[in-house]
């Protein structure tokens, strides 16, 4: 099979990551998500197209960003930068100039034959520890010619791939890319379906016919689940996990995702709302509690991702 | 202060005695003379004897402070005792007459006599730590790994026999009859050290307890056992190897689990001692060469190929490892040799240790190394066998050849000096090859040419001077308790250096690689290939050290450096680091040396030489540290373990003579990713990693260390070639440490 090269939108290329998959991976983040989890952590990876980033933190006030911008995104008022997001082109001039790097473009073109160079330069590392390629972003099925090409050349390679996904595509999609992904790292966000629509914009339904259709097709699969504490951690959350769990033979693992705040610093470099900005990372006990739960209610392999 | 003189006074007029007698006949009654003099009583909770303090004259192939070595003198001391106002008239009469003799007469200040114009022309300061230059000489005969294996075998009354033989037959055989006589007279000093340690134990237990006396009275009672036969126990075995290593002054102790694993072994078996009673003679063992505080020697190697009883080395290894996590201490510097193949248990005590913060072991990979070591210095395979790492991570063949490094580099300096047409920038003094200005310079080979022609113009240089160095060296003296454990010697009747030794080779130390290498790569991107940057700009923001340069500081930054897997990168560095391997390692023949090649190691000269360095075209500030060894500059590798990894395995491994890797990694790497990191680990290795010093600390420690200085004595780092407790390291190089990339 020669997988045609095409290009796609990348945000990160995380090389020795060690949370998304076994072993020693390589993991592309891509930009672009159907769907808009208010807890989200990479809130980078939501739209589809390049961003402006600024961090704050990082400025020195210079004030060479407001000398090349066109279109006045960059303003000083009382000697504070302010950043208006919507009128940024992209033309990458602030960037340019920026000494202390606090301004930054997100999202970089890459050819599909560029990334799998990138990642075959730890091969050996992936092989000695059965580790591997991960695309995950965003929604890797949001760019899916590019995810596809990508897997089809890991796995000329001779790759072990996984794809994290939130489940939120077609159906006939998963199917065309199931002989080339070894692991889906699948997102599970609420039982409830109002509620899975009130965090995340969009219904369970299609993701719940398309777990189902992966495990009827074999593949091999580690639930997500983002935990976030007195959102979406009720009993009846937790049971519906289980319940997946004993129902799939083919679900190997469930991993719980504890809520981390992370996204509250990234939201406000790229000038979006956060939902959850005085809400604590969720502590140790908290997490013992949901896997003591998970594990009356059913769950066999739980752990902490 | 010092008050007492007559050891310095006694060694002086001895070596005035003897001045014009046989050089091995004039050092045996110089050690006769300071020895056992300068050896220290035994102290509390020592199970050996042997603790040397060195005065401040005397003799010792290796360095005693800067420049002295050899037939040394402790100058600024002894200045400083002069100048004291309690210091007596008469004691300063005796003070000034050891100065004005040693002055002259000392080791050093006979090589530097020695030097030709040119050299001196080139070489004008020997201080390199406080002084700007491009290269620097240093004087020393450092990281002679003597056969204690040979040792253990005879014993010293062996080891007198077999001199005695030499002796007999000199005069038919036409050997050097004054070699064996002296190196007889310099053996029983060994005697005579032992005795005074008899006479000491002895006196201290009268006012010890019962434990005590028991303690000293295993001292006395082994002490009389190795007077008189070979050692047959641990407890023997380490007492004699730590006496004669102190008295010969050599500070790196090749491989102890050879020479030491039988005894372990045999002891264990015949239930002569417990595991327990085996760790805590290994424990003192530790705490005395700790007490030494050498800084970069005490290197005790295990593991590792060509071992005759492998399992008895192993057991040996295993426990020399967990007296390095027990001992809280920056010494020795133990090093393990790893293998495919090799006993899991070894490998995985290792990790152990290492995963607890303690820099120790030291790692070497012998499936890399073996083989380099064959095609750099053209030893056979099974020579290469024995290869052992010293000091700061040299290599040589255990007790066959020395690789002293007798000069230090700045590759940095060199490039800075050739941008400014010969005149060093800091001092505005004419210092190198004036090959003219930045502007004439048109293309970026040209550039290239003519740091080359700066590089090499100092390569030769230093070249000399180790030849020269040695040659010296070996008129002085035979260095006999050396010597008559080197191999060849005893057989030639001669001295080490004095035609003695089988494989005499020598060492340049470089410094700056990385930075010079990402300048170079800054200087052709920026200058010569998008010419989106000026000459006069570029030159002028090194000069002001980029304040007001901030737009080309961020052009810098965007340039790929070293250290990230990035083939345009790594490329430039290669061909810095082939070009000065390669150079240097052609001098060998001119200079008459059996090797001569650099050694990419590092002490924490690339902060103290980076003081006087002004700022680099690679965004480096003015006068803050350059790159460490094989690594990236602090903070650079930004992609990634891995492709840290990846890069550092590129420049070749056998056109030198070592190189380090500094790797940190956070404490959670040897928790929670154990399998991960045993991964990462194994296929660096594979891929071709000759080395891995690594340092593991808990996030946040080091920052908080350098503000609660006195809640963090605990925390260990590896700085270069060296193990030190992080808040007892100067700031500039806390800074380095802290800036290194956090795996």
């Amino acid at each position: 099979m020669n997988a045609t090269d095409t290009n796609g939108l990348v945000f990160d290329i995380q090389r020795f990551s060690l949370h998304d998959g076994p072993g020693i991976r390589t993991t592309i983040f891509l930009k672009g998500c159907p769907l808009n989890c208010a807890w989200c952590h990479n809130p980078e990876a939501k739209p589809y197209k390049q961003q402006l980033s600024f961090n704050e933190n990082l400025c020195t006030s210079c004030m060479e960003c407001v000398k090349v911008c066109n279109n006045t995104v960059h303003s000083f008022v009382n000697g504070k930068h302010n950043v208006n997001f919507d009128a940024c082109e992209l033309s990458g001039k602030c960037v340019e100039v920026c000494p202390s790097e606090a301004l930054q473009i997100i999202g970089k073109e890459y050819s599909t034959n560029e990334i799998i160079n990138i990642v075959l330069r730890d091969k050996k590392y992936f092989e000695n520890s059965n580790g591997g390629l991960t695309i995950s972003g965003g929604e890797p099925l949001a760019q899916f010619k590019f995810t596809k090409s990508l897997l089809m050349k890991a796995k000329d390679a001779g790759l072990h791939t996984a794809i994290e996904t939130c489940g939120f595509a077609k159906e006939q999609q998963y199917l065309d890319i199931l002989p080339y992904v070894d692991l889906f790292l699948y997102d599970i966000k609420a039982a409830e379906d109002k509620k899975h629509i009130e965090f995340t914009g969009a219904s369970n339904k299609l993701i719940l016919l398309n777990l189902d259709l992966l495990s009827n097709n074999g593949a091999n699969i580690i639930l997500r689940c983002p935990l976030i504490p007195g959102v979406n951690d009720s009993e009846e959350h937790l049971s519906f996990i289980a319940g997946l769990n004993k129902k799939y033979q083919n679900i190997l693992k469930v991993e719980v995702m504890a809520f981390h705040n992370i996204g509250r610093d990234k939201s406000k470099n790229i000038g979006v709302e956060y939902k959850f900005n005085d809400k604590p990372n969720a502590d140790e006990n908290t997490k013992r509690m949901w896997i003591a739960k998970l594990e009356d209610y059913g769950c066999t392999n739980i752990s902490i991702g | 202060m010092k008050k007492n003189f007559k050891t310095e006074i006694k060694f002086t007029r001895t070596y005035k005695e003897y001045i014009n007698h046989h050089p091995a006949i004039r050092e045996a009654h110089c050690l006769k003379a300071e020895f056992p003099d300068y050896f220290q009583p035994i102290q509390q909770n020592d199970l050996y004897a042997g603790r040397l303090k060195h005065g401040l004259v005397g003799f010792s192939p290796d360095e005693w402070g800067s420049t002295a070595f050899g037939y040394y003198i402790l100058k600024p001391e002894l200045q400083n005792i002069l100048n004291d106002e309690t210091t007596d008239e008469k004691t300063k009469k005796e003070i000034e007459e050891i100065i004005s003799f040693w002055e002259t007469e000392n080791t050093s200040a006979k090589i530097r006599r020695s030097y030709p114009p040119e050299m001196a022309k080139y070489l004008p300061s020997d201080d390199w730590m406080n002084q700007s230059g491009i290269a620097f000489p240093l004087y020393r005969l450092t990281g002679g790994n003597i056969n204690f294996k040979k040792l253990m075998q005879l014993g010293l009354p062996g080891l007198r026999k077999e001199i005695l033989s030499k002796l007999a037959t000199a005069k038919e055989n036409n050997l050097d009859e004054k070699f064996y006589e002296g190196s007889l007279i310099a053996l029983n000093v060994i005697n005579d050290i032992i005795d005074y340690y008899i006479r000491d134990a002895e006196t201290q237990k009268e006012l010890a307890d019962a434990e005590n006396i028991l303690r000293l009275n295993n001292i006395i009672d082994t002490l009389k056992l190795i007077k008189d036969s070979r050692p047959k126990t641990l407890r023997e075995g380490i007492q004699l190897f730590w006496l004669y290593a102190n008295a010969a002054d050599v500070r790196n102790y090749g491989r102890m689990d050879v020479y030491l694993g039988d005894l372990l072994a045999n002891d264990l078996d015949c239930r002569i001692i417990t595991e327990v009673e085996a760790l805590k003679m290994l424990q003192s063992l530790w705490q005395l060469m700790a007490d030494k505080h050498t800084v970069v020697h005490n290197r005790v190697i295990i593991g590792g190929k060509g071992r005759a009883n492998e399992n008895n080395a192993d057991r040996f290894a295993i426990l020399a490892m967990e007296a390095s996590r027990t001992v809280l201490e920056i010494e020795p510097q133990l090093s393990l040799r790893i293998y495919e193949g090799m006993n899991p248990d070894v490998f995985d005590k290792a990790l152990e240790v290492i995963g607890e913060g303690r820099t120790f072991p030291i790692i070497y990979n012998d499936d890399v190394n073996l083989n380099s070591v064959v095609k750099a210095f053209g030893f056979t395979e099974k020579e290469a066998e024995q290869y052992v790492p010293y000091g700061c991570g040299e290599y040589i063949l255990e007790h066959q050849s020395f690789g002293t490094p007798s000069g230090v580099i700045n590759l940095l300096k060199a490039l800075e000096v050739t941008l400014h047409n010969g005149i060093d920038p800091v001092t505005k003094k004419q210092m190198g090859l004036a090959l003219g200005t930045f502007e004439s310079f048109k293309t970026f080979d040209d550039l290239w040419n003519g740091y080359k022609k700066q590089i090499e113009h100092y390569v030769r240089i230093m070249a000399d001077h180790e030849a020269l160095e040695y040659n010296v060296a070996g008129e002085v003296a035979p260095y006999l308790l050396m010597s008559m454990l080197y191999d060849d010697c005893l057989e030639k009747g001669k001295g080490i250096f004095s035609g003695g030794i089988r494989y005499l080779g020598g060492t340049l130390e470089t410094y700056g690689n990385t930075n010079t290498a990402d300048s170079l790569l800054v200087i052709k991107k920026l200058i010569y290939v998008d010419k989106s940057v000026s000459k006069e700009e570029l030159l002028k923001a090194i000069d002001n050290n980029f304040i007001g340069f901030e737009k080309l500081k961020k052009k810098i930054a965007d340039v790929p450096k070293y250290g990230n897997d990035i083939d345009e990168a790594d490329d430039m560095l290669l061909k810095v680091h082939n070009h000065v391997c390669n150079y240097v390692r052609d001098q060998k023949d001119r200079v008459g040396l059996h090797s001569y090649m650099i050694v990419n190691i590092n002490n924490s000269a690339n902060t103290l030489m980076g003081r006087s360095t002004s700022a680099s075209a690679d965004g480096r500030l003015a006068f803050t540290s350059m790159n460490n060894g094989n690594t990236p500059t602090s903070g650079n590798d930004k992609n990634g373990i891995t492709s840290l990894l990846n890069s550092i395995v590129k420049p070749a491994t056998d056109i030198h003579a070592g190189a380090v890797q500094n790797i940190k990694f956070s404490s959670q790497m040897f928790t929670e990713h154990k399998d991960e990191l045993k991964a990462l680990l194994k296929t660096y290795f594979e891929n071709g990693g000759a080395q891995a010093m690594i340092t593991v600390v808990n996030r946040g420690d080091l920052e908080n260390a350098m503000n609660e200085p006195e809640k963090y004595k605990h925390v260990f780092v590896r700085v270069g070639g060296f193990s030190a407790r992080f808040v007892e390291l100067a700031k500039d190089i806390q800074l380095d440490i802290l800036n290194r990339t956090l795996y």
